[in-house]
């Protein structure tokens, strides 16, 4: 993917437009996402904030009246984790990008459960699992090969 | 209540001798007691995988506590009352599949121009979809409360992409309808008031749907605020249940704290929830959020590398060699009460081989908070608080036990 970061973001933010103007565009799992102030212009309505540095990653966290969200980027930038929680799960198939098929066919093959407040997909390269109840729905994806060395995965949420 | 309390004495001394009968004994099976009737108005019987639950939408489903509830169209005496609904008090609001009401037809809840439609999303990644209209909704033998519900139907409009595996029937959701009783008023509350909360509220015109902001009263509504008495919580009566399980139980649904004679009952705990509805848990020395949830059907707590708590071949669960009693610490929002909360974890896979369907004693890992489902409501009085609401000398939300 030789796109420029922006260039996704803005591609991102006008595929969500005609559905909602206040609709948040997402950052996609194994792409790079842009600087805060080039993400702040192309998502209009979503307030985005960096919200931590550490030696080998940055949380990037983009807030909607819906749910918080939260990337997980390595020091190149890459996104390799997506942390939120909310009244709502995000749109998982823009969040996932190119893993969506891989997490929907993973999906299917799950046998059927009842009365579970939480859900747990491991595909061959990314993982989504959700938790929570209505009113606070939580949840995370990440790709494990993309997760920077000492990342500990309860960092991820 | 006094029948009540008889037959759920009869119901344990039943169970005391099934499991003093040990394993392996015949594969006999009783047919699960009718539910009691009950007598007070602000009475609901409660079965878990018993007759108010639907053998059809059952199947792999333990742990499931169903009630009945009478829907009428407004102001007529056209009602239909339907079982398999499932107790819930992880969410708010009354939703039922279109198909278990065909005998009504209610007003539709208009949005702007167009028809007021949810995607009623679930931590599973399940969700439910169709539009919201007003019903006169009976809870036991209280006044009927007019409030809008959801009506299930995958077919209606055009399903949101957030919906686009909506449960299509009873049978693939696993009830015929769900009511949610938790702590709030509202499935969204504020946020879907004030802003276009993306993947919950919907105006169709046609098979076009967009998303829409929706005023609190138009959204969907916990029944149990908007009845006239007993309107400021409830207790969920669930009896306790052996190590190894027992096949079906039957409990009660009592409306209203302290605002009757059969809901004046004292909380040995009481913990204030957050904005969310949550409160702390602490356990194996890892502090997390937690919540109680009686449409969880065991307790999922934060995964820890324990030596006496192997997962079970399938991963949902723990499967110890043997049963294993442990405790977490709830502790109420800003600080206070911290309660000890002594629980006890068997072999899933060894519970799944009997015939029994209700366990007090199933357990499994979650990768976020300590999910207090159906177990930890079994030998307790679980006070829910509604929101705004004064009740056991506070005011919600609150749970207590």
């Amino acid at each position: 993917m030789n796109l420029r970061p922006s260039t996704i973001l803005l591609c991102l933010g006008f595929l969500s437009m005609p559905l909602a103007n206040s609709r948040p565009a997402h950052a996609t799992l194994g792409e790079k996402a842009d600087s805060v102030e080039k993400d702040r212009k192309a998502l209009s309505g979503v307030k985005t904030t960096e919200k931590a540095s550490r030696t080998n990653y940055k949380i990037q966290e983009i807030t909607s009246a819906a749910t918080t969200l939260r990337e997980f980027l390595t020091p190149d930038g890459v996104v390799f984790a997506v942390a939120w929680n909310g009244l709502a799960h995000p749109d998982l198939s823009t969040l996932l990008g190119r893993f969506d098929q891989e997490y929907k066919n993973a999906k299917k093959q799950l046998p059927r459960k009842h009365g579970q407040s939480r859900s747990a997909v491991k595909g061959d390269h990314v993982v989504v699992e959700t938790w929570g109840h209505m009113r606070n729905l939580q949840g995370r994806a990440y790709v494990p090969a993309l997760v920077p060395e000492e990342v500990n995965l309860d960092e991820i949420r | 209540m006094r029948y009540d309390n008889f037959i759920c004495a009869l119901l344990l001394a039943f169970a005391v001798v099934m499991a003093g009968c040990g394993g392996g004994g015949g594969g006999q099976k009783a047919a699960p007691p009718p539910p009691p009737t009950p007598t007070n108005a602000n009475v609901m019987a409660i079965t878990v995988n018993g007759a108010l639950c639907s053998a059809a939408t059952s199947a792999n489903f333990i742990n499931k506590p169903c009630v009945s509830v009478t829907i009428c169209n407004p102001g007529s005496t056209t009602c239909q009352t339907i079982n398999d609904i499932l107790l819930d008090t992880g969410s708010y609001g009354l939703r039922i599949f279109k198909q278990a009401i065909p005998n009504l037809t209610l007003p539709q809840v208009s949005s702007g121009s167009g028809s007021l439609a949810e995607c009623t999303q679930f931590a599973d990644l399940s969700s439910l979809w169709g539009p919201i209209q007003m019903a006169s909704v009976q809870l036991g033998g209280e006044t009927a409360v007019q409030i809008p519900i959801q009506v299930i139907d995958a077919s209606f409009a055009t399903r949101p992409s957030q919906c686009s595996s909506a449960a299509a029937d009873p049978v693939s959701a696993g009830f015929t309808g769900v009511l949610g009783v938790g702590v709030f008023a509202q499935d969204c509350g504020p946020g879907c008031a004030s802003s276009v909360v993306n993947g919950i509220y919907f105006t169709c015109t046609g098979a076009n749907c967009t998303g829409t902001t929706v005023p609190l009263v138009t959204q969907v509504q916990n029944p149990v605020p908007s009845l006239s008495q007993d309107n400021n919580g409830l207790i969920v009566q669930i009896p306790s249940v052996p190590v190894g399980g027992v096949s079906s139980l039957t409990g009660s649904l009592l409306l209203g704290i302290g605002t009757q004679q059969n809901n004046t009952l004292s909380a040995t705990a009481l913990l204030p929830t957050d904005p969310s509805g949550d409160f702390t848990t602490v356990f194996n020395g890892v502090t997390s959020r937690g919540f109680i949830d009686s449409g969880s059907n065991g307790l999922f707590i934060p995964d820890v590398d324990r030596a006496d708590l192997p997962v079970c071949s399938n991963p949902d669960w723990y499967c110890p060699p043997t049963t294993v009693t442990l405790s977490a610490t709830m502790i109420g929002n800003g600080g206070s009460p911290s309660v000890p909360v002594p629980f006890n974890v068997s072999n899933f896979n060894t519970l799944l081989s009997t015939s029994k369907s209700v366990f007090s004693d199933i357990s499994g890992p979650s990768t976020f908070g300590f999910d207090w489902g159906l177990p930890f409501f079994m030998g307790r009085n679980v006070f829910v608080g509604i929101e705004g609401k004064a009740g056991l000398g506070t005011t919600g939300p609150y749970i207590g036990f």
